[in-house]
């Protein structure tokens, strides 16, 4: 099939998931249904963080040690630029160094 | 104005967006599709890892059936990203054809970390990664091999780095620290075997069971 026909396709089949999930959230969520979707963030934010954190280059423990670093950063300031600027700040430098 | 606080929201993830637009291209490129195909795939499927796996499908010759179907598969994912959205930010039928269309991981996360409850700036995040994809897409396809590639750079640490950003101030209670380890892991072993989109959707709906269930239970206790 022509590229551009494939493409197509492929975002109709991405625009429908993205649109149910607005659609179909009922008006008046359940309890049950609500403290379901709290953990939806955390779990969902878990599963982006560990697969990706190895990296494909043999790097996990100084990634490892950047990412707590940037953890605790967050942690202590809550601050999104100053923790990703930590984390990614030593994983330059322990990548130069090591 | 929340617009424009949503599009700024989204600043310290641009350094992570640019050099993978860019290499999507690259890849793109490198499978036979012309300057106007990467175009149109990142203007009008707009989702990072589902294009780099059609590029990598379309170089090796798949057909069209294999390359709906993954694609499907890995953007699944978002059914949950606008579950959970609705709820906060009660939209009009408008607003959610329009920010069905930009929704991205990025621009979920930020929106849920902001506690903002608002469409502007939902849209400003979501608008922000649209407009920075689609240039890097273009200025990859233009530098082609001049590219650099982002795994050598390091920064698809990025990714997960601020993820883990978008996480931490999440962890409130005991249970969310027990949810996030236990998600963490199942994601871990649930990514050998299934696409990592396609993980998110399983271990997102398993993980989140779990919290539900567990906090029921606590407060069916307190009541007793």
């Amino acid at each position: 099939m022509n590229p551009i026909l494939t493409i197509l396709a492929m975002a109709l089949v991405t625009y429908l998931p993205r649109l149910a999930g607005f659609a179909l959230a009922g008006q008046r969520p359940s309890p049950f249904f609500l403290r379901f979707l709290r953990f939806i963030p955390i779990t969902v934010f878990a599963a982006l963080v560990v697969p990706a954190l190895p990296g494909n280059a043999g790097e996990l423990p100084i990634r490892l040690v950047a990412a707590a670093a940037a953890s605790l950063t967050i942690w202590r300031f809550g601050n999104l630029w100053l923790g990703i600027l930590t984390g990614m700040g030593l994983f330059w430098l322990l990548r130069l160094i090591t | 104005m929340a617009f424009w606080h949503g599009l700024k929201a989204m600043a310290p993830l641009w350094l992570g967006i640019i050099p993978f637009g860019m290499a999507y291209a690259v890849t793109a490129r490198s499978a036979g599709l012309s300057l106007l195909e990467t175009q149109l795939m990142s203007l009008v499927v707009f989702a990072g890892g589902a294009q780099f796996s059609a590029a990598g499908l379309f170089s090796i010759g798949a057909g069209s059936l294999s390359l709906v179907l993954t694609t499907f598969l890995i953007n699944v994912r978002h059914f949950l990203y606008g579950l959970t959205l609705e709820p906060r930010l009660k939209l009009s039928r408008l607003e959610k054809i329009v920010g069905a269309y930009f929704l991205t991981d990025e621009a979920f996360g930020v929106t849920i970390a902001s506690g903002k409850r608002s469409f502007a700036f939902l849209l400003g995040a979501e608008l922000s990664v649209f407009f920075l994809w689609n240039a890097s897409t273009l200025l990859g396809s233009l530098l082609s091999r001049a590219v650099p590639d982002p795994q050598t750079l390091g920064v698809d640490f990025i990714f997960p780095l601020t993820f883990l950003a978008l996480l931490i101030p999440l962890i409130k209670e005991r249970v969310d620290l027990t949810v996030a380890v236990f998600s963490g892991a199942l994601a871990l072993a649930a990514s050998q075997w299934i696409n990592a989109g396609l993980t998110i959707l399983v271990e997102g709906v398993l993980g989140s069971l779990i919290g539900a269930l567990w906090t029921g239970r606590a407060e069916g206790g307190r009541r007793a």
